[in-house]
C-alpha cells in the first residue's frame, strides 16, 4: 500500500478557527460535521444495542427451562392482568421480530455505516467532510422516527396481542391476513424510514468517496475502510429499495385490497419471499463488509505491516457484494422451489466461500512476518478472524440445498447467522470502537478492562451460541418460545452464556465511562508507526474541521 | 359468464360417458367433507387414540405405537443429527458427517492453528522488525484454487443428493395430502377415501400418560407404511406452516395457494416427532407433527379401522381413458 | 456547512459531485421500480417457464398429437380458502392420459351456504417442473364462478400434456402430474368479518 503524509501544515494552522463548534443545539440537534453525525449514531446505536440485546436477555431468560415461565408475567406486565397465554405466546413473537429489526437496522447498520462511516470515510480519503451534510444530518434524524414506530408498534394491537409478531422477515400471510391491527403497519413504516435514511447514507458516501478524495488518493490507494464502505454504499443503493418496493405492497396488500402476496387471490406469497431475501441476503453483506474493513485496518496497523495482498482484499469486497446478489433464494430452499433452481443457488452460494476465504487467509498473511501488540483492538480483530472464519464455515453447510433441508429454519441457522453477526459483526464494531476511541474522544481506554471485556464477551458469546448448533443439528426449530424437554440441556448452557456475556459487555460501559471521565489523553497517533491511514495525522480528537488544506498523498515506493 | 355457450356445454356433457362412477366412489366422496375444517371446533373429541374414529366397517384399530426413546426425536443433550430412517435421509446425513463436518471441522482448526502459530512466532518481542511483504501472487493463487477444489468436490455429492430427493413419487406411490392450519395439521388419504382427519398437540399430562415427549405428541398420528414410497402432497389453508420430521430428513413448506409435493420412503416402523417450521403465528410452536410408520399389514389394518380401501378405489383410473373428447363447461346438475 | 465542505474543491468537481449525487439517486429509484415491476416480471416468468408448477393455456385448436403408448397419470387435488362455504372435489383423484391427447375431467362444487357466493380457483401442477407442459385448454379457473344457495355444478376442465415432456430430461421421472385447485370467494359473505 502506500505510506501517506499528510500535508502537516494542513490542519495545524489556524487551529482557533478551525475548532469552533457551534453552541449545544445547534451542534447537536442541527448537526451538519460528518465528526458529530458520527458520534450521534454511535450513541444511538448503543442504545438501539441496549434495548435489542436486552430483548434477547428476556428470550434468553424464557428459554433457559421448558415451559413458559416469564411471558405471561411479561405480557400481564405489558396487556394488564387478564392476559391469557395466548397473549404470551404473541408477545414471545413480538420479542423476536423486535431483536431481529433492532439489531439488523438501529444497531448494526447504524453503529458500523452512520457511525464509523461518518467518522472515519471523509478523514480517511482527506476530505473536509460529506458531499452533503445536511443530508447526513436527515439521514440520521430519520432514524429518530423510525426507531420511535418500531417501539411504538407494541403497544398497538397486533393480532393476538400488542406488537407486530411476524418475524423479523414479515412474511406474507403471517404480516398481511394473518396479523390485523396497526402494529405491523407501524413496523413496515418504521422500516420504510430506516431505509430512507440508509439511501440517503448511501448516496453521500458513493459522492463522497468518488469526488471528495485527497490529492493523489486514487481509488487504489484508499484505506480498505473506505473500500468496504463503498462496496457497502452499492449494496444499499440496490438492496434497500426493492425492500422498500416489497414492504409498500405488503401495506397496500393489508390496508388497500391489493393482492400481490395473496396466495388465494392470484398473487404469489413466494414473492414477497423473493423480494425481501433479494434485499436480505445482500444485507448480511451490508453488515459484515464494512466489519472486514475495520479489521483490515487493525491488522495491518497491529503487525505493522501493509495490507497483503491489498487489491485482492479490496476486489474481494466488490466479488462477494456481487455475488451477494445472486444467492437470496438459499434463505427459501423449503418452500417447494423447483430441482434447478434449488441446484443453482446451491452451487452459486458456495462461491461466495471463495472471495470471504481469500480476505481470511489474506489477514493472515497480513501477520505473518509481522511484530504483532495485542492492544484491545488487535485481539478483537483475531476473535473476529476466527468466529467469523467459524460462522462462514457452517454457512457452507447450510450452502448445500439437500443437507439445509433438516436445518432450515432451526437453532442451527441462529447458531450460524449470530457466529458471522454477533461474533462477527458486533467483534468488528468493538474492535472499531477500541481502535477509535481515542481518536474519536481524546482519551485513551483502559488497556485492562478493554482485555477483559473481550474475554468475558468472547467466552460468553461461545458459550451463548455454539450450544445452538447442537439444537438445531438435534432439530430444534427457531421461534419457539417452549420445547421438549430434551432440548433443555443446551438451552441451560446457552442461557448461561448470555449471562456471562452480559457481564463482558457492563465491563464495556464501565471502560467507557472511566476512560472518558479518568481516560489517559490520547496522542495524535497512540498506535505508532503501523497505523498510517490519515486519520492518525491529525489530533486526538481531530479539529472540528480537518483538512480546509487538502493533504497530498505521495506514492510510496513499495507499491 | 357466456350463459348460452354453457348450456351448450351442458347438453353436450349430458352425452359423455361418464357414468362410469363405481358406487363405492360415489359413497366414498359424499362422506368426504369439505376440505377445510373451518374453525378449532372441527377438532375432534380428545382421543389419546386412533380408534375413536368413524369406522364403517368393524375393523380395529391397531393398537397406538409406543415411541422409542432416542428414535425419531431429539435425545436429551444431543449434539447431532438424529438417526435416520429414509434413503435419501441417510444419504443427506452421510454427506454431512464423513464430508461437510470433518472439512469445515478442519478448515477451522487450520485458521486456528494458523493464528496461534502466528500470534507465538511473530509476537512483538519475538520479531520486533516486521517484514514488508505484502505480495505473493504464488500464495494467492493457491488459496483461491484450493477453496474451489473443495468447493467441487462439496458440490458434486451435494447436487445429487438434491437430484435424489427431488425424484417424483412413482404413479402408484401412496399419496397423502397434507394441510396446515393455525394451528394444526390436517392429513387426508385421497386414493384410500379417508377423509381429512386433524392432528392436535396432546396435553402436557396426556403425552406423560401416553410415555410421549411432551409438546411432540399428537392426538391422531399420521399412519405411514414403511418401505414404499410415499408422496406427501402439502398446502397452507391460512398462512405458510412447514412440515417438518428431522428423522427423515424432511422439510416442506405448507403454503396457501399452492400445493407443494415431494416423496419420502420410511425404512423402519417407529414413531417419528417433528415441529412445524415457519413462523405461523402465536401456537406456531404448538402444532408438532407425529408419524406412526407400520408394516404394510398393519398399515392396511388401520386404513380399514378408518373406513377406507388400502387398495384404492378400482373405479378411478378406468374411469378416464373414455373421458377425453368431449368439450365441455360447467354443467347443472 | 453544507457549502464549506464542498467550497474545498473547485466548481468542475462541485458539478461532478451533484452528477455522482443524481446517477446514484437514479440507481436507486431505478432498484425501486424494479421491486415493483418483479410482480408483473414475476408473473411473466412463472408463465413462460412454468416455475413454480404455473401451468399453460392454449386455444382450443392446438395441433398437438397424441403419442401411442405413451402415458401420464394425473391426479386433481381440490381445496377451498378457509371460511368459504363450498363443497368442492375433483370427481376422479386419479386419471391415466395419453401424452398430447385432450383430456377431459371434472369437478364438483356445492354452495353449502344459504347465499350466493361467487368464487374464483387459483392453481398449480406439481412436480414443478411439469407446468410448462400441463396445457389447459377450458377451465372453470379461467372465470369466476357464482353457486346460489345449494347449487351444485359440475365443472370441466380440458387439458392435454404436451408432448415435449417426454424430451425433458428434468421429468424423466416424473409419471404424475397432480393439478390442484384452491377455491376462494371473490367477495366475502357478510359472514366473514
Amino acid at each position: 500500500m502506500t505510506t501517506i503524509a499528510a500535508d502537516a501544515h494542513g490542519h495545524a494552522h489556524d487551529h482557533h478557527d478551525a475548532d469552533h463548534k457551534p453552541a449545544f443545539f445547534a451542534r447537536w440537534f442541527m448537526s451538519t460535521n460528518h465528526k458529530d453525525i458520527g458520534t450521534l449514531y454511535l450513541i444511538f446505536a448503543i442504545i438501539a444495542g441496549i434495548i435489542g440485546g436486552g430483548i434477547s436477555g428476556l428470550m434468553r431468560a424464557e428459554l433457559a427451562q421448558p415451559g413458559i415461565q416469564y411471558l405471561q408475567t411479561w405480557a400481564q406486565m405489558m396487556e394488564g392482568p387478564d392476559a391469557d397465554i395466548t397473549k404470551a405466546y404473541h408477545l414471545w413473537n413480538v420479542l423476536i421480530t423486535a431483536h431481529g429489526l433492532i439489531m439488523v437496522f438501529f444497531m448494526v447498520m447504524p453503529a458500523i455505516i452512520g457511525g464509523f462511516g461518518n467518522w472515519f470515510v471523509p478523514i480517511m480519503i482527506g476530505a473536509p467532510d460529506m458531499a452533503f451534510p445536511r443530508m447526513n444530518n436527515i439521514s440520521f434524524w430519520l432514524l429518530i422516527p423510525a426507531f420511535l414506530l418500531l417501539l411504538g408498534s407494541t403497544f398497538v394491537p397486533g393480532g393476538a396481542g400488542n406488537g407486530a409478531g411476524t418475524g423479523w422477515t414479515v412474511y406474507a400471510p403471517l404480516s398481511t391476513s394473518g396479523s390485523p391491527g396497526p402494529a405491523v403497519d407501524m413496523a413496515i413504516l418504521s422500516l420504510h424510514l430506516a431505509g430512507a435514511s440508509s439511501i440517503l447514507g448511501a448516496i453521500n458516501f458513493i459522492t463522497t468517496i468518488f469526488n471528495m478524495r485527497a490529492p493523489g488518493m486514487t481509488l487504489h490507494k484508499m484505506p480498505l475502510f473506505v473500500w468496504s464502505v463503498l462496496v457497502t454504499a452499492f449494496l444499499l443503493l440496490l438492496a434497500l429499495p426493492v425492500l422498500a418496493a416489497a414492504i409498500t405492497m405488503l401495506l397496500t396488500d393489508r390496508n388497500f385490497g391489493t393482492v400481490f402476496y395473496d396466495g388465494l387471490k392470484g398473487g404469489d406469497p413466494e414473492l414477497y419471499q423473493h423480494l425481501f431475501w433479494f434485499f436480505g441476503h445482500p444485507e448480511v453483506y451490508i453488515m459484515i463488509l464494512p466489519g472486514f474493513g475495520i479489521v483490515s485496518q487493525i491488522v495491518s496497523t497491529f503487525s505493522r505491516k501493509p495490507v497483503f495482498g491489498y487489491l485482492g482484499m479490496a476486489y474481494a469486497m466488490v466479488a462477494i457484494g456481487v455475488v451477494g446478489f445472486v444467492v437470496w433464494a438459499h434463505h427459501m430452499y423449503t418452500t417447494g422451489m423447483s430441482v434447478n433452481v434449488k441446484m443453482y443457488f446451491t452451487a452459486a452460494t458456495m462461491v461466495i466461500a471463495v472471495p470471504t476465504g481469500v480476505k481470511i487467509f489474506s489477514w493472515i498473511a497480513t501477520m505473518w512476518g509481522g511484530s504483532l501488540s495485542f492492544k484491545t483492538p488487535m485481539v478483537w480483530a483475531l476473535g473476529f478472524i476466527f468466529m467469523f472464519t467459524v460462522g462462514g464455515v457452517t454457512g457452507v453447510v447450510l450452502a448445500n440445498g439437500g443437507v439445509d433441508d433438516v436445518m432450515h429454519d432451526t437453532y442451527y441457522v441462529v447458531a450460524h447467522f449470530h457466529y458471522v453477526l454477533s461474533l462477527g459483526a458486533v467483534f468488528s464494531l468493538f474492535a472499531g470502537f477500541y481502535y477509535w476511541f481515542p481518536k474519536m474522544t481524546g482519551r485513551m481506554y483502559s488497556e485492562v478492562l478493554g482485555q477483559l471485556h473481550f474475554w468475558i464477551f468472547f467466552i460468553g458469546v461461545n458459550v451463548l451460541f455454539f450450544p445452538m448448533h447442537f439444537l438445531g443439528l438435534s432439530g430444534m426449530p427457531r421461534r419457539y418460545p417452549d420445547y421438549p424437554e430434551a432440548f433443555a440441556y443446551w438451552n441451560k448452557i446457552a442461557s448461561h452464556g448470555y449471562e456471562i456475556m452480559s457481564v463482558g459487555v457492563l465491563i464495556w460501559f464501565v471502560n467507557i465511562i472511566w476512560s472518558l471521565t479518568a481516560g489517559r489523553k490520547a496522542e495524535g497517533n497512540p498506535w505508532g508507526d503501523g497505523a498510517t491511514t490519515l486519520e492518525w495525522t491529525l489530533s486526538s480528537p481531530p479539529p472540528y474541521h480537518q483538512f480546509e488544506t487538502l493533504p497530498v498523498i505521495e506514492d510510496s515506493a513499495h507499491h | 359468464m357466456n350463459i348460452v355457450k354453457s348450456l351448450l356445454a351442458a347438453g353436450l356433457l349430458a352425452l359423455v360417458p361418464a357414468v362410469a362412477i363405481t358406487q363405492q366412489a360415489i359413497a366414498q366422496d359424499a362422506a368426504a367433507p369439505v376440505a377445510a375444517p373451518a374453525e378449532s371446533a372441527a377438532v375432534p373429541a380428545d382421543s389419546a387414540a386412533n380408534a375413536a374414529a368413524p369406522a364403517a366397517e368393524t375393523v380395529a384399530a391397531p393398537e397406538r405405537m409406543k415411541p422409542t426413546p432416542g428414535i425419531g426425536m431429539p435425545q436429551p443433550g444431543e449434539y447431532k443429527i438424529q438417526e435416520q430412517f429414509s434413503p435419501t435421509g441417510r444419504q443427506a446425513l452421510w454427506m454431512h458427517n464423513n464430508l461437510l463436518l470433518p472439512v469445515i471441522t478442519v478448515i477451522s482448526l487450520f485458521v486456528l492453528g494458523l493464528m496461534l502459530f502466528i500470534m507465538v512466532r511473530f509476537r512483538r518481542a519475538a520479531n520486533p522488525n516486521p517484514s514488508k511483504t505484502s505480495h505473493n501472487t504464488l500464495i494467492e493463487i493457491i488459496w483461491t484454487v484450493v477453496p474451489v477444489l473443495i468447493l467441487v468436490v462439496i458440490a458434486v455429492p451435494s447436487i445429487s443428493l438434491i437430484a435424489e430427493q427431488y425424484k417424483p413419487a412413482p404413479k402408484d406411490a401412496l399419496t397423502v395430502k397434507i394441510t396446515g392450519y393455525q394451528w394444526y395439521w390436517g392429513y387426508e388419504f385421497p386414493d384410500q377415501g379417508i377423509p381429512e382427519y386433524v392432528s392436535n398437540i396432546l396435553p402436557p399430562e396426556k403425552a406423560l400418560e401416553n410415555g410421549e415427549p411432551n409438546l411432540l405428541a399428537v392426538d391422531n398420528r399420521l399412519v405411514l407404511p414403511v418401505g414404499r414410497p410415499i408422496k406427501l402432497i402439502i398446502t397452507g389453508a391460512d398462512v405458510i406452516h412447514s412440515f417438518a420430521v428431522p428423522a427423515l430428513w424432511f422439510k416442506l413448506d405448507a403454503v396457501p395457494g399452492r400445493l407443494n409435493e415431494r416423496a419420502i420412503m420410511i425404512e423402519k416402523p417407529g414413531v417419528y416427532y417433528g415441529q412445524c417450521s415457519e413462523l405461523c403465528g402465536i401456537k406456531h410452536g404448538f402444532m408438532p407433527i407425529a408419524i406412526e410408520a407400520r408394516p404394510e399389514a398393519e398399515w392396511e389394518q388401520w386404513v380399514r379401522s378408518q373406513g377406507g380401501d388400502p387398495k384404492g378405489k378400482a373405479g378411478a383410473a378406468a374411469a378416464t381413458t373414455a373421458a377425453a373428447p368431449a368439450p365441455a363447461a360447467p354443467a347443472k346438475i | 456547512m453544507a457549502q464549506s465542505a464542498v467550497a474545498a474543491f473547485d466548481s468542475p468537481v462541485q458539478a461532478k459531485i451533484r452528477r455522482t449525487a443524481i446517477m446514484a439517486l437514479s440507481i436507486a429509484l431505478g432498484a425501486f421500480g424494479l421491486g415493483f415491476a418483479s410482480v408483473p416480471l414475476y408473473r411473466y416468468f412463472c408463465q413462460v417457464t412454468g416455475f413454480g408448477g404455473t401451468t399453460q393455456r392454449a386455444e382450443a385448436d392446438t395441433g398437438v398429437k397424441p403419442v401411442p403408448g405413451k402415458t401420464m397419470s394425473v391426479r386433481f387435488d381440490s381445496n377451498v380458502a378457509s371460511g368459504m362455504p363450498w363443497q368442492f372435489r375433483p370427481e376422479h383423484t386419479t386419471q391415466t392420459v395419453q401424452i398430447g391427447a385432450r383430456s377431459f375431467t371434472t369437478f364438483i362444487a356445492k354452495n353449502m351456504s344459504d347465499k350466493p357466493i361467487t368464487g374464483s380457483a387459483v392453481f398449480n401442477v406439481t412436480p414443478t417442473q411439469s407446468g410448462a407442459y400441463f396445457t389447459k385448454i377450458q377451465c372453470f379457473c379461467f372465470t369466476e364462478q357464482t353457486l346460489q344457495p345449494g347449487q351444485e355444478v359440475r365443472m370441466p376442465v380440458i387439458y392435454y400434456v404436451d408432448p415435449k415432456i417426454l424430451d425433458d430430461p428434468d421429468n424423466k421421472d416424473t409419471q404424475q402430474i397432480t393439478l390442484s385447485y384452491t377455491f376462494n370467494p371473490v367477495e366475502p359473505s357478510e359472514k366473514r368479518s
